[in-house]
């Protein structure tokens, strides 16, 4: 006996911003699971198990929030788990539900990732609590300049994915950022971060939530005769490594590689260019978008700055990445992962709205975390997978 | 006799309360404490969903109290630093009149003797309200609050939660080593057997998984090249000082390519500081050096021993064989 189908019947997620300050943190989860119940056309009760994932606790200094969130989720007397690996685990907390649902434990399982930066810093959290923090612009930074002398990308590049993805914003209301007059020239012109990191290069800070249900077979083949297309996970795969070791290629990551091709295998992928029409990968800093199109063979090493270019990426391209505007415009650390699982569902249940990229079925979708040392990733697709 | 380090953080917290616990907060700035209906029940403190099912509420407040009788209780007879009372007192869930479910709050009996399921208890007011649970300094017998005269509503909307946490570690026998050795102005690191790669402190191999020892410990050069560096512009945040955009630095000991991460290079402007160039540590005085930032949830560091990094004047290394080497 194969492993249960998976399809995603639900799918909501919150108005990102700088500050929510009209929620609590129970009120920032359940906004976004709200929306996911009722997408599916669910309630509380329906659920059978909670996931909740989030990044470092002391971001919020609440520690062990699932504990608190259990009955926010409706968790009372249901077996509820709480999934962390670092910015990944929007990606894994999905992962995990997904495992629930494949593995037949459960059949309706609802999953939830959050983060509520406003209410602390990251810059201190990621810092240990010191000062000085590098914080995550600083630690990435040294890849960036190393992919960029390597691969001889003009710096062009970094801006033009600034540009495309804050663009891409504007397509969705849910958004953080809506730079409307975003261009070129404001995004060299702003400030030198980390270098070669300007500010516009950078993703903001966010509080925002993001959810989903999934089901077996069954549910979703009814919520499909129901005229609401789920979206079928098609595979899914975790991988990490040591942060640091001699031999290790940060740039792209053995763990990265790993992940990617355990995914395309299990969905049947061999030409990952070609058989996937949209990707949402997790691209916190703009150069990350070439280093992951190389870092899981979507191009070839050296190549993915060309694909960039010559506008392959963009919205109209013949390989969109993040339509949803990505996480350089909305970044709830712990629920950017979950975002792009659940703008790549969306893509394929052909429920994007304005940032719907036409003829989506396969859509990629990958979170990565610390180091560039944890990947979360998921196809997911339009059709039930045939076997 | 094992060696022990400690670190403490802080950071002030700010909570968004939402529109329920702010209402709650907002009534106790004016000794008032209030409740929320969920179907027959009222439930106290509010919540904005039904605990049980986790539908949302109906934000229909219900003023109850402010006496209350003790359902359960447990003393505290020796009262920490973090606990509400510096005397010996009760932590006691109490179901105040009006309210189907209990409250947990400290209170101040006296004595052991004194505190009894069933009996009557009322609030204990600050002084001067700030919006918070310890609006209720503590409950305490009776019928009759005590404090100053009721003043009005205040519109709370967010919580200060200054958090503290101290942490104290036990350096493993391998960490003690390495602050004995940093200490005598040596870098030891440990090899492993199998891949021949070096870890500074670590006990073990990651790529191997295998454990290290004292025999496979080696003294490493002190001098190496700048692998790549970050240059920050910092941000303000509570307890940063940094102001002026500063550089960290990694570097790769010669031989051995261990590269020790964020490190300072000294003496030349942050804008001069470039991949292969040759540097060499500048140590602490002995009498300076401190183990304090080595702790057992990380590996080998070399702060409190290194102060940094000095241009040795060589001729740079080739970039491109260190720049992938950051951590």
């Amino acid at each position: 006996m194969g492993h249960e189908p998976v399809a995603v019947v639900g799918i909501g997620q919150t108005k990102h911003k700088k500050r929510r300050d009209d929620l609590s943190i129970a009120g920032l989860v359940r906004e976004a699971a709200q929306r996911a119940l009722d997408d599916a056309q669910m309630t509380w009760s329906d659920i059978d198990a909670v996931v909740i994932g989030k990044a470092p606790d002391i971001f919020e200094g609440v520690m062990k929030p699932e504990l608190y969130l259990a009955d926010a989720l409706g968790g009372a007397g249901k077996p509820v788990f709480r999934v962390h690996t670092a910015g990944s685990v929007g990606g894994s907390t999905a992962i995990v539900a997904s495992h629930l649902v494949s593995s037949r434990v459960h059949k309706r399982v609802l999953a939830v990732a959050w983060e509520k930066q406003s209410e602390g810093n990251a810059q201190f959290g990621l810092g240990g609590g010191k000062s000085g923090s590098i914080g995550a612009g600083g630690a990435f930074a040294p890849w960036i300049r190393a992919y960029i002398r390597k691969s001889g990308a003009p710096e062009h590049i970094g801006w033009q994915i600034a540009v495309k993805d804050r663009q891409n914003a504007l397509r969705n209301p849910y958004a953080h950022l809506h730079l409307k007059d975003i261009s070129i020239d404001k995004v060299r012109e702003s400030p030198m971060m980390w270098d070669p990191l300007h500010f516009l290069e950078s993703c903001p800070s966010s509080d925002g939530a993001g959810a989903i249900v999934l089901t077996d077979r069954a549910g979703g083949e009814a919520a499909a005769a129901d005229g609401r297309p789920p979206a079928w996970v098609l595979g899914t795969s975790m991988r990490s490594e040591p942060s640091s070791f001699n031999g290790r290629d940060p740039i792209r990551p053995q763990a990265g590689v790993d992940c990617a091709w355990d995914v395309y295998k299990q969905a049947g992928i061999t030409d990952p260019r070609r058989q996937i029409d949209v990707a949402e990968l997790y691209v916190p800093f703009s150069w990350y978008e070439p280093m992951w199109l190389e870092g899981h063979d979507i191009a070839p090493v050296g190549e993915g700055w060309k694909m960039v270019d010559r506008g392959e990426t963009a919205f109209d391209g013949s390989f969109p990445v993040n339509p949803s505007g990505g996480v350089l415009s909305s970044n709830p650390i712990g629920a950017s992962g979950m975002l792009r699982f659940l703008e790549a569902a969306l893509q394929v249940r052909g429920a994007a709205g304005e940032h719907q990229v036409d003829g989506a079925r396969v859509a990629l979708a990958q979170a990565y975390g610390a180091a560039a040392q944890y990947f979360a990733m998921w196809a997911v697709g339009s059709q039930l997978p045939s076997s | 006799m094992s060696t022990q380090t400690s670190s403490t953080i802080q950071f002030p917290y700010k909570r968004t309360l939402g529109p329920v616990i702010s209402r709650f907060f907002s009534e106790l700035t004016a000794q008032r404490i209030v409740g929320i209906r969920s179907g027959d029940r009222v439930i106290v403190p509010p919540m904005e969903y039904d605990p049980e099912t986790g539908n949302q509420l109906a934000e229909d407040f219900v003023e109850v109290g402010p006496a209350g009788t003790v359902v359960s209780w447990t003393w505290v007879a020796e009262p920490g630093k973090h606990h509400p009372l510096d005397r010996p007192f009760a932590y006691a869930l109490i179901k105040l009149d009006g309210a189907d479910t209990n409250l947990l709050h400290a209170l101040d009996a006296g004595s052991e003797d004194a505190v009894s399921t069933g009996m009557r208890v009322v609030p204990r007011w600050r002084d001067e309200p700030v919006g918070r649970i310890d609006d209720i300094v503590a409950f305490v017998p009776g019928e009759t609050p005590e404090g100053p005269a009721a003043g009005e509503a205040q519109d709370v909307q967010t919580m200060d939660y200054f958090s503290t946490i101290t942490y104290t570690d036990v350096l493993s026998p391998t960490l003690e080593r390495y602050a004995a050795s940093m200490r005598a102005g040596v870098i030891k690191g440990q090899r492993c057997p199998q891949c021949n790669r070096v870890f500074l402190g670590r006990g073990y191999c990651s790529v191997d998984a295998i454990i290290l020892g004292e025999e496979h410990e080696e003294a490493l050069p002190d001098f190496g090249v700048v692998s790549n560096y970050t240059i920050v512009t910092p941000t303000p945040y509570p307890g940063q000082k940094e102001t002026e955009p500063f550089a960290r630095a990694s570097v790769v000991l010669d031989g051995d390519e261990m590269v020790i991460a964020q490190q300072q290079i000294i003496g030349i402007p942050v804008s001069e500081i470039r991949v292969g160039m040759r540097v060499k540590a500048q140590w602490f005085p002995a009498a300076e050096r401190d183990a304090a930032e080595i702790t057992s949830k990380g590996w080998g560091t070399v702060a409190g021993f290194i102060e940094g990094w000095v241009h040795t004047g060589e001729p740079d290394e080739p970039a491109e064989q260190y720049m992938n080497r950051v951590f």
